[in-house]
């Protein structure tokens, strides 16, 4: 069984780390929270399920010494793109890898069983069993996986001292990733305005997705509060919000991992990832790169050259 | 005037548009699968089967509201002269917060005690206070994460309504609280409800008894000084916090706020707008010190305010009603009910939080 | 109280004069534009104000001029972030905003029949100045009154006319010293802390009141300590970041005690009371 062998693994590394970094249950069983274990006796409270959302490799810019982190194959991306900008020292890190056939999301859970406190959950390989107060339900778990899930094109971490599992290979269409971009990209100008207003709306800013994020480095520095320079104001309007989610999204071209973390934390539910993935998909269009993919490349925002592949510039 | 009542659930949309006749009525409005407190429209889905993701604390204490405004002015006779203009509305319009949960209502009388006050009062959020009317909608069970009953509250709590319903026979048993929520109850569509009474009271107390109260029976009223002052201890529990704001945001007993000043050329205002004490930059001086730099301490001033320093003032009362949003959408599902859980424990020890030696074991 | 009863409404004052105190640190004496509240402004020594540059933003600042002399109010204002050098850049006949008083006050009462110890460094002397000049303006309640100022050089060294009349008064012991030695300079030199050690003066009777940087405050009250001070008899103010300046918009708190509304003056016997961020 896999948490079996994921803990035999945690308990081998522990001595050589100052915390290991994995999941355990949370206020309910369909809530994980991140654990920071320093001692055996806390092993034991570690899980590996569908619920193991939170991307634990986003601690790992913020640690001061050896940590050993579990990451799922999304999250494993984040580490690849941390090495590629140097915000992490891979000596100072043991990545256990967990092959993963996909997450729940916990809102999609939610709506199914119509917001019931969940009393007990019963996971299988494809399924989750669900227990509320006014009964069971059964719920396939690519029903209500989130949406990166569907298009998973890294079911197992690319990197990884040790794995928990036996590794998984992909059975989704790479062409697939984009596809929910490419819809959006079919509207006219005004149906996407609208549609981005309309979500915008919601938007309270709280900046969950902006501190879930992995590879946003601005942080405390960000621009949606700064005063010198001053960018925005603190009003609410879609101007100001866009403008923040833009500036945001931007920062990330060509260095978001699509880990989905944005999306999933938004309280107001609102599908935050599209920015993002219509500039990585313009981004792998110009420059044929993959962000979190592979140790060696550079983003391509960090490299200039002169005369760029696919950029047609006039000549000099 | 009647101060008990029935609404059918088929009348609902015409008792929000009856009272929003000469008023602005807050209702919990379904968008996609998001339930947001907005100001009501015809063209709005009010949803009240769970609760709103946010909850009804903007309809009084707006996230961004305008303090005053201001105008440069110069005459040309004078041109090395500025003089300078400024002008505060506090004109608010009566409105009606319709669909908010008892621990949302009650979120009202913990700002209430802070912005309502013998020395310096709010005018802004008073006057928005005074001119609302709360109609709560008791819950029929608890939510992901809900604890009310630990805080001294309950899913049928009349505290900071003034008026409530709660769920019978295909409508709403209704019952006013205040003079204020007496007026609601002579609408039209309000039928009497006076045979509705006992089967309420029986869905309020099986309600009650479902929610779960964290602190168990033997931990104490206050937090341990000693366990609240173990940096150890806060490390601990809040190494995985991400520091963002989602739980100040949600929450309904959040009153913190910003300042800051907009300027167009010759005209700006100042803002008012919510702020967050888990920003790094919160207490952040010009200097470049700062008393919180670290989370660690943020979130120690945060759980320490609701449960500690509020309290010490205010005879007690805890500022968090256990509403559970902070829970429900914490990225990465910190539980203040749990944290708060170890500090009340009458065994809470500092010694059993101490950073472990590595070498010491094994 | 200015702003009548929106405690967020600043009044409207004029800067009628602007004094050069070091290279980084202006005097502002401001006059309400409505003559009449101007004439029935009260305030005690050691009440903060938030003065406003409209379109920039506000700030606090003791008023450090003292109640007993009421021509206007002043405020020394360094220049370190937006709105002081916002601030700065205000001339004489230019128009800002001022909400006050806020705030608690120095315990002048508890103070009388006793000795006074200032200890002051930099900008510190501002909050110090308000209690200075009001106890001198009623001097026979007090007995001796000692202040031991510095700064870092001698141009930073505030309120230098006042500092020159002080120096020559017999009912005051003004000692003066600047952290190094400095070209043109023949007075003392050596850090506040260390001046006041090498002083040692007696706790008897006496209460200290210090203001500066934190660094010269925590070292300040180590001395203290040393000499057999009591907590209770130390008195200093505290600055935070504030906006509202009425103990509503949650930020510049200590435990449940506001330092823009409970303080900003505090006894060290309080704030060992209260929990610290620390």
């Amino acid at each position: 069984m896999s948490t079996q062998k994921l803990k035999e693994i945690i308990n081998k590394v522990l001595p050589d780390v100052e915390a290991v970094i994995a999941w355990q249950e949370g206020f309910d069983k369909l809530n994980v929270t991140p654990i920071f274990i320093t001692s055996p006796e806390q092993v034991d409270k570690v899980v590996w399920n569908a619920a193991c959302a939170q991307n634990l490799a986003s601690y790992l810019p913020s640690q001061k010494k050896k940590v050993a982190v579990v990451v799922k194959g999304c999250d494993s991306r984040t580490i690849v793109q941390y090495m590629q900008e140097g915000l992490i020292d891979r000596n100072n890190v043991i990545i256990i890898g967990m092959p993963c056939k996909g997450i729940i999301s916990k809102k999609k859970v939610q709506k199914a069983i119509n917001n019931e406190p969940v009393e007990e959950i019963t996971f299988t390989d494809d399924s989750i069993k669900v227990k509320t107060p006014s009964g069971e339900k059964t719920l396939a778990i690519k029903d209500v996986c989130p949406s990166k899930c569907a298009t998973c094109q890294y079911p197992t971490p690319i990197i990884s001292d040790q794995l928990a599992a036996d590794a998984i290979q992909s059975d989704k269409p790479a062409g697939a990733v984009y596809a929910d971009v490419a819809e959006l990209e079919g509207k006219t100008l005004e149906e996407r305005w609208a549609y981005f207003a309309k979500e915008f709306d919601k938007c309270i800013r709280c900046y969950a997705c902006r501190n879930a994020c992995p590879m946003c480095v601005c942080q405390d520095s960000c621009i949606a509060e700064t005063r010198d320079p001053h960018w925005i104001t603190q009003r609410l309007t879609f101007d100001e919000k866009l403008m923040f989610h833009m500036i945001h999204s931007l920062h990330l071209a060509g260095r978001c991992v699509e880990c989905g973390e944005c999306e999933r934390v938004c309280p107001m539910e609102i599908p935050v990832a599209k920015l993002k993935k219509k500039i990585n998909k313009e981004m792998k269009e110009l420059f044929d790169y993959t962000p979190g993919v592979n140790p060696e490349d550079k983003p391509p925002m960090f490299v200039f050259n002169v005369d760029e592949a696919k950029i047609k510039e006039h000549k000099l | 005037m009647a101060d008990k009542g029935y609404l059918p659930k088929e009348k609902i949309k015409e008792f929000v548009e009856a009272l929003g006749k000469d008023a602005a009525v807050y209702a919990p409005s379904l968008e996609g699968d998001t339930i947001i407190f907005r100001q009501y429209t015809p063209d709005k889905e009010i949803a009240l089967d769970r609760p709103a993701n946010t909850p009804p604390k903007g309809a009084i204490y707006p996230q961004c509201e305008t303090l005053l405004n201001f105008e440069f002015k110069k005459d040309q006779a004078t041109p090395e002269k500025m003089d300078i203009e400024l002008k505060t509305n506090l004109d608010f319009p009566k409105a009606f917060v319709f669909g908010g949960r008892p621990c949302d209502a009650r979120g009202f009388t913990v700002i209430d005690r802070v912005f309502i006050n013998p020395e310096a009062s709010d005018p802004y959020y008073q006057k928005r206070r005074e001119n609302t009317t709360i109609i709560t909608k008791c819950c029929n069970g608890p939510y992901a994460g809900c604890f009310c009953v630990g805080v001294g509250g309950g899913p049928a709590s009349k505290e900071g309504s003034d008026v409530v319903m709660t769920e019978v026979d295909g409508g709403y048993y209704m019952e006013a609280v205040t003079d204020k929520g007496k007026a609601v109850m002579s609408l039209p569509m309000v039928q009497d409800g006076a045979s509705y009474e006992a089967k309420a009271k029986e869905a309020n107390e099986k309600a009650t008894a479902m929610v779960r109260n964290p602190f168990p029976a033997d931990s104490v009223d206050k937090v341990s000084p000693e366990l609240f002052d173990s940096a150890d201890f806060w490390d601990k529990v809040i190494a995985k916090c991400v520091s963002c704001g989602a739980c100040t945001f949600l929450c309904p007993t959040c009153y913190c706020f910003n300042i800051t000043d907009e300027l167009a050329i010759m005209t700006g205002e100042r803002i008012r707008t919510w702020d967050s004490c888990m920003f790094q930059h919160f207490t952040l001086e010009t200097s470049g010190h700062n008393p919180r730099p670290i989370k660690n301490k943020r979130f120690r001033n945060r759980v320490g305010h609701k449960f500690y320093y509020y309290p010490e003032k205010y005879e007690n009362a805890i500022a968090c009603t256990g509403c559970g949003r902070c829970i429900r959408y914490c990225p990465v599902s910190v539980d203040i009910s749990e944290i708060v859980g170890y500090l009340k424990d009458p065994k809470a020890d500092p010694a059993q939080w101490a950073a472990e030696k590595k070498d010491a074991k094994n | 109280m200015t702003g009548n009863h929106n405690p967020y409404l600043p009044e409207l004052a004029t800067v009628i004069k602007v004094i050069d105190e070091t290279p980084n640190i202006k005097s502002f004496q401001v006059v309400f534009n409505d003559a009449e509240k101007m004439k029935n402004f009260t305030f005690e020594p050691g009440q903060v104000g938030q003065l406003s540059v409209f379109g920039v933003g506000e700030s606090t600042f003791v008023i450090n001029s003292p109640p007993t002399r009421m021509d206007y109010l002043q405020f020394s204002v360094m220049k370190a972030g937006e709105v002081t050098t916002a601030l700065h850049g205000i001339y004489e006949g230019d128009i800002i905003g001022v909400r006050a008083p806020l705030g608690n006050w120095f315990p002048y009462d508890f103070m009388k029949g006793k000795n006074i110890l200032f200890i002051g460094g930099g900008i510190g002397l501002a909050p110090l100045r308000t209690l200075i000049l009001y106890m001198l303006d009623n001097r026979a309640d007090y007995k001796d009154i000692t202040i031991i100022y510095g700064s870092r050089t001698p141009p930073d060294l505030c309120y230098k006319d006042e500092l020159k009349e002080w120096e020559e008064r017999s009912d005051v012991n003004l000692i003066l010293t600047v952290d190094n030695e400095f070209p043109g300079w023949d007075k003392r030199t050596g850090f506040v802390p260390t001046v006041l050690r090498e002083e040692a003066p007696k706790p008897d009777n006496t209460i200290a009141i210090t203001c500066g940087p934190p660094i010269m405050i925590k070292f300040v009250l180590e001395g203290l300590a040393d000499l057999k001070f009591p907590d209770e008899n130390i008195i200093t103010t505290l600055e935070a970041r504030m906006k509202c300046g009425i103990g509503l918009c949650g930020r510049c708190n200590l435990g449940h005690k506001y330092i823009c509304k409970d303080g900003p003056v505090f006894s060290l016997k309080q704030l060992k009371e209260l929990p610290s961020d620390e």
